[in-house]
């Protein structure tokens, strides 16, 4: 349990820059997720907040304490890798008894501890198995277990659960979030699936290029991107390159009023926030898929100035391809230079005449 | 036909050709080593009798008897203890550094310590006798400082030790290393991560994984040191010397073959448990490779 | 990187840091160098000597003088024509007989075909002196001591390591497929194995070539127990200058005249082969 501040923290491998001037401040207890690309840099920042990786500039400070020049084994954190990193050469109590033992705490407690930690994690009983025999999930549970047993002031996750088959990995997150609630821990995990941010984090910070795009809880991530990176990279958004002209923006043949100044912008809408109305004539877009998902229909059109767009749509709406429909938006936002610039109120929004 | 006949067809087809074409190295291994091995041990243990052959430990008892052959092979067995250790307590240190360190310095320090694979061990024995030799350049520099000389190792059991350290450095260097490779970092770092120091790490994370890598170099290293002829014999003292030049005076100058013999298969004999994790080593090496 | 960011940071702090992470490193090169360079540096320092006397640290005089005389020296001829023609003797018997050898072990099936390939293992189960000792016994009744022949014969077996375990894994690493679609291309086996097959393990069959021929030549201890007297060699040259002559330059010019060939030899073997798979040619 800690507050973690990060502040205009920097890494250089050579010449190129991992993290950039990166900034950021964790609550206690809470769950955090680095959420990017891979090549953005999240899992160098958990490292250097591990201390495996030394900043070329910034500082890292641990409930108000430097640690910034601290190595990993005098840190208040726990580590769980990717690779799990179990040691192959113990068994599983070996492996979450070692960093007790090196406490040179009474075994009867390291025991105690040890069986309580893998209690948590709900691998009571496996204690004496050796770590090949385990399961992948298991495996990552004994390195969970490992690090739980310290109690770290911060837990550090490093894409745990990317070598995992996508069922187990949305049990083993559930019950992260779960253990994470219980003991009450400060979190830090790293991933490069947004399905996973979503559904875990408190917050998300979401890192491009070494650099924090924007850190937000994960409604308003969705609903209100700061960046066009954010916009496209969290959910499933339709971003078209446009112009503004006399406070209209005009684009797949939308007319949408914004009060800004005149030339480019970039609309972003979310593929349920468009509207879509059968017409008869040649004008408006044409449906070139629908794809029945059961809870929704998909639908992919292509508009005259042949922009294509994903709309959702809600199922028995009768939709087919080759037919025609008009565009409208219910929600809307504006980025200029990547940067959002323009957002209606949701009781702003009106559909806007058709074209 | 099918396709599975005409490929066992095709391999019967070819099968006395694969032997015809192994048959030559085979029998030099056969008629080279094999023979000669399996005739020496036979030989040393028997003697003719006017009854026919018969089972004798003599030439051994002799061995054993004889305090110049044994305190050439204590010798030998002291030579072969103090280069293993050095050996692994050089290049354990310089392999952690060269596997988990991210510096630039890892290229320069590999090739050095590569070199002596690149010189001969007669001329390694030529510059060594130069360099540490009377009147060498350790001698220069130190009464250039100022300093008295110190004891040259030139012709004591330290002069083969030196040398041998510096000529079996690369290849033991490159075991170790091959054992490291499978160390994860990311064991190291959550070693690290749950408070281990650097002590720590080596003792309860990195030393367990390479036990057996340690044991092969070593093995490499003893098998090496007991066939050790070159360096002993022109950086070592005469008496006493290692089994190498002990063996060769003894069939060349002494003329006598039985007891060179003999000792050859005493050194097979110390050396066989070390051979084995040696040949085993190599055999799964070949074999990962291959698959 | 921010501008900003990096000057908070301080070239002080950073080089700080950078060097106490590398005082382990800067430790390790500096005691190597000491230890695998002082000899070498020493010798080469002699060759170019004319008049060094203790105890001066630097050489009264530099010159070629003893170049010269090494390279007339009748016995240094001999030497040199003995040492190339055994190893390239050697050589081409050792290619002759281990390269179709390891083709088959590679390629082809035969009854025994691991059994026999592991009996080169017994190459590497027998501290080597030793080896030669039993052999020389045997030698020593068919009349082969002192015999050229003896010698090569011996050479061969040592060279049995480089020249077929290095090729057998080359020709392993072929992708068969490459050769099946050279077949479905409408190419003979014969030509499969000229242009698909031979270009991918040239390099590591120059490797063990080099690595046959370097070490063949330097060899000391078979030419010294087998071939002494009679077979002198360059290194049983070296030995005697060692042992008896006078002259310090002989020996170091001569030092010189042999490690800068073999040194450019291996460097190219280093080239086809990489650290690793030449520790494993070499048995480590």
């Amino acid at each position: 349990m800690a507050t973690l501040e990060i502040k205009n923290l920097s890494r250089l491998f050579g010449n190129t820059c991992a993290v950039d001037d990166l900034s950021l401040t964790i609550g206690d207890g809470e769950l955090v997720c680095l959420l990017g690309p891979s090549g953005s840099g999240k899992s160098t920042v958990l490292r250097m907040i591990g201390g495996f990786e030394e900043p070329t500039a910034g500082a890292i400070l641990i409930d108000g304490q430097d640690v910034t020049r601290v190595p990993p084994e005098r840190r208040p954190t726990g580590m769980v890798f990717q690779s799990h990193a179990l040691w192959t050469h113990m068994n599983v109590f070996a492996n979450v008894a070692f960093g007790l033992k090196l406490r040179r705490l009474p075994k009867d407690e390291i025991r105690r501890r040890v069986n309580g930690s893998l209690a948590t994690v709900g691998l009571e009983g496996y204690g004496e198995r050796k770590t090949s025999q385990l399961s992948g999930g298991q495996q990552q549970r004994v390195a969970l277990a490992r690090s739980l047993v310290l109690e770290p002031k911060i837990l550090l996750l490093d894409e745990p659960f990317a070598s995992l088959d996508q069922h187990l990995r949305e049990r083993l997150r559930e019950e992260v979030r779960e253990i994470q609630r219980r003991v009450g821990i400060t979190m830090i995990f790293v991933t490069h699936g947004q399905d996973e941010a979503l559904a875990i984090a408190d917050r998300i910070a979401v890192m491009r290029d070494g650099r924090l795009e924007q850190l937000s809880r994960p409604d308003r991530l969705y609903r209100q991107p700061q960046t066009e990176f954010v916009a496209g990279f969290v959910g499933q958004m339709n971003l078209l390159q446009g112009a503004i002209r006399s406070n209209v923006m005009s684009v797949a043949g939308i007319d949408l009023p914004v009060a800004l100044a005149d030339g480019p912008a970039t609309l972003a809408l979310r593929p349920e926030d468009i509207a879509l109305e059968k017409r008869g004539d040649d004008g408006g877009a044409d449906v070139m898929r629908v794809t029945d998902f059961g809870t929704h229909l998909s639908i992919e059109v292509r508009t005259r100035c042949r922009q294509r767009l994903k709309i959702m749509a809600p199922p028995g709406t009768g939709w087919s391809a080759g037919m025609r429909a008009t565009l409208s938006a219910r929600k809307f936002s504006v980025y200029r230079d990547g940067k959002l610039c323009f957002m209606p109120q949701p009781c702003d929004v009106r559909p806007a005449a058709a074209a | 036909m099918s396709r599975a006949e005409a490929t066992r067809q095709d391999t019967k087809g070819r099968r006395p050709i694969g032997l015809l074409l192994v048959a030559v190295p085979v029998f030099l291994v056969l008629s080279l080593i094999v023979w000669p091995v399996a005739l020496s041990v036979f030989d040393t243990l028997t003697v003719e009798t006017p009854s026919g052959v018969t089972l004798s430990l003599d030439a051994y008892r002799f061995f054993f008897s004889d305090s110049f052959s044994l305190r050439n092979l204590w010798m030998t067995v002291q030579v072969a203890a103090i280069c293993t250790a050095l050996l692994l307590a050089i290049s354990l240190p310089i392999a952690l550094y060269l596997r988990f360190s991210t510096s630039r310095l890892t290229g320069y320090i590999q090739a050095l310590a590569l070199f002596p694979l690149f010189v001969p061990s007669i001329l390694l024995a030529y510059a060594l006798i130069r360099t540490l030799g009377p009147n060498g350049t350790v001698d220069i520099l130190l009464s250039a400082v100022g300093l008295p000389k110190l004891a040259s190792p030139y012709l004591t059991i330290w002069g083969p030790i030196i040398g041998l350290v510096w000529d079996n450095l690369p290849l033991t260097l490159l075991i170790v290393l091959a054992g490291l490779g499978n160390v994860s970092r990311a064991s190291i770092d959550a070693a690290r991560d749950v408070g281990a120091n650097r002590v720590q790490l080596l003792r309860y994370i990195i030393l367990p994984r390479i036990r057996s890598t340690l044991l092969v170099a070593a093995s490499f290293v003893i098998l090496g040191l007991f066939s050790a002829f070159t360096l002993p014999y022109l950086l070592g003292p005469a008496v006493p010397e290692m089994m190498g030049p002990f063996m060769r005076r003894t069939i060349i100058d002494v003329d006598d073959p039985l007891q060179a013999r003999t000792q050859a298969v005493v050194t097979f004999l110390i050396c066989a448990a070390f051979a084995y994790f040696y040949v085993r080593s190599i055999a799964r090496t070949r074999r990962e490779q291959s698959s | 990187m921010s501008m900003p960011a990096l000057r908070r940071a301080g070239p002080a702090s950073l080089g700080l840091s950078r060097l106490r992470a590398n005082g382990a490193g800067i430790t390790i090169a500096a005691l190597l160098s000491l230890f695998i360079l002082t000899p070498l540096v020493n010798v080469a320092i002699w060759a170019f000597t004319e008049i060094w006397r203790y105890p001066a640290v630097i050489p009264q005089k530099f010159g070629f003088r003893f170049w010269g005389d090494v390279l007339s020296r009748g016995d240094v001829h001999l030497a040199m024509t003995t040492s190339l023609s055994l190893a390239a003797i050697v050589t081409a018997l050792s290619a002759l007989i281990c390269l179709p050898a390891s083709y088959a072990f590679a390629r082809m099936d035969f009854p025994g075909r691991n059994l026999f390939f592991m009996s080169f293992l017994t190459v590497y189960a027998f501290p080597k002196f030793g080896l030669y000792i039993t052999i020389a016994t045997i030698f020593l009744g068919l009349g082969l001591i002192g015999n050229f022949w003896g010698v090569v014969l011996i050479q061969l077996v040592s060279t049995l390591m480089f020249m077929v375990w290095i090729p057998v894994s080359a020709f392993q690493n072929v992708d068969r497929r490459q050769e099946e679609a050279a077949r479905d291309a409408g190419a003979s086996p014969l030509r499969v194995f000229w242009s698909i097959t031979l270009p991918q393990v040239l390099p590591a069959i120059s490797a063990a070539v080099l690595l046959t021929f370097v070490n063949t030549f330097y060899e000391t201890e078979v030419a010294w127990l087998i071939g002494a007297p009679e077979v002198r060699t360059v290194p049983l040259l070296m030995v005697r200058f060692i042992n008896s002559e006078l002259v310090v330059q002989y020996g170091a010019v001569l030092s010189l005249l042999l490690w800068v060939p073999s040194f450019v030899l291996l460097m190219l073997v280093r080239r086809f082969l990489g650290a690793q798979a030449l520790g494993r040619a070499l048995g480590a």
